[in-house]
């Protein structure tokens, strides 16, 4: 479960990465107003984008931990 | 008893944050200059608001850790897991400042950068705090927190710099919206956005803090463990 909500966040992240991207690059239109909307929504995905994307790293970190942990215990009851 | 206050701090958090956006969005009017585009206010002033507030955090643990490393050995790993913390989500939210900048930019000035003082200064912060996370990550031995802990002091001193450059120098950044000069301001219904995002950020930043902040501990835990069982071999 927690392994999934990791996944899911990392694909988040790298999707509003990826329609950032699209917004900037690709689908930049001529019209102004239409412009100032995009690059209004580029701004907002790369905020969300960054944010998931440190709270995915962040929960593998703690992950990694927790086994690190786990091991560690299980090798200190090994040697008492 | 703690896990319940988690969720429901997690859920205000999350309401606030869409509360926010639809304040931004829906609620507040375009500007009548610049349009569409100054909506991106309602995310970038937030997060250097929080950046600011977790640099301030950050320069706190220092502190705390270089009065308690002699005498108070316990004081001094929570003081330094704070700096780490602190640091670590102040860049991230300078990161999106610094990223929803150029974006607005662009559109307003034509520019994606210039180097004003407002923007360079900004700019030295992130660095000076990305030269933090990185001796942290790669600098070993004991002095490595010491070392941390002082680049965490020096970089803090350069908030207050960064706040007063359009203050202080002529910038191609506009003039402070909030205590400017005379004449400055916001429209209401903007400034009720702005604060709505503001609270939620400032939510949001505070939940991320508090989990690097317990995985820093933990980390903490687990070298402290494995240094006594190395003494012990």
């Amino acid at each position: 479960m927690k392994k999934l909500a990791m996944i899911l966040l990392s694909a988040a992240s790298i999707a509003l990465f990826g329609r950032v991207a699209y917004l900037i690059l690709l689908a930049p239109s001529s019209d102004a107003a239409l412009l100032d909307h995009e690059f209004r929504q580029a701004a907002y995905t790369i905020t969300w984008a960054i944010q998931l994307g440190y709270l995915a790293w962040l929960c593998m970190k703690w992950q990694s931990q927790k086994r690190d942990g786990a091991l560690h215990d299980s090798g200190k009851s090994l040697t008492r | 008893m703690k896990k319940p206050l988690i969720g429901i701090y997690i859920l205000v958090t999350l309401a606030l944050m869409a509360w926010g956006y639809y304040q931004a969005i829906y609620v507040a009017p375009n500007d009548a200059m610049q349009g569409e585009i100054f909506r991106i206010i309602y995310y970038h002033v937030p997060s250097f608001a929080v950046a600011f507030a977790f640099f301030a955090v950050s320069l706190a643990g220092s502190i705390g850790f270089l009065a308690f490393r002699r005498n108070f050995p316990d004081r001094a790993q929570i003081a330094d897991a704070l700096a780490l913390a602190g640091a670590e989500i102040g860049v991230v939210f300078c990161t999106v400042g610094l990223t929803t900048g150029p974006l607005w930019g662009r559109r307003a000035w034509g520019i994606w950068w210039t180097w004003d003082a407002r923007l360079t200064t900004t700019l030295v912060l992130w660095l000076i705090y990305m030269s933090y996370l990185l001796l942290r990550r790669f600098a070993g031995g004991p002095q490595m927190q010491t070392l941390a802990a002082v680049l965490g002091i020096f970089g803090a001193l350069d908030v207050p710099i960064v706040y007063m450059a359009n203050r202080w120098w002529r910038t191609q950044h506009p003039a402070p919206v909030f205590g400017g000069a005379e004449g400055s301001g916001m429209d209401p219904t903007m400034v009720g956005a702005l604060m709505w995002n503001m609270l939620a950020w400032f939510a949001w930043g505070a939940l991320i803090l508090a989990l690097r902040y317990r995985v820093e501990r933990q980390h903490q835990k687990i070298a402290a463990a494995e240094a006594q069982r190395a003494l012990e071999a």
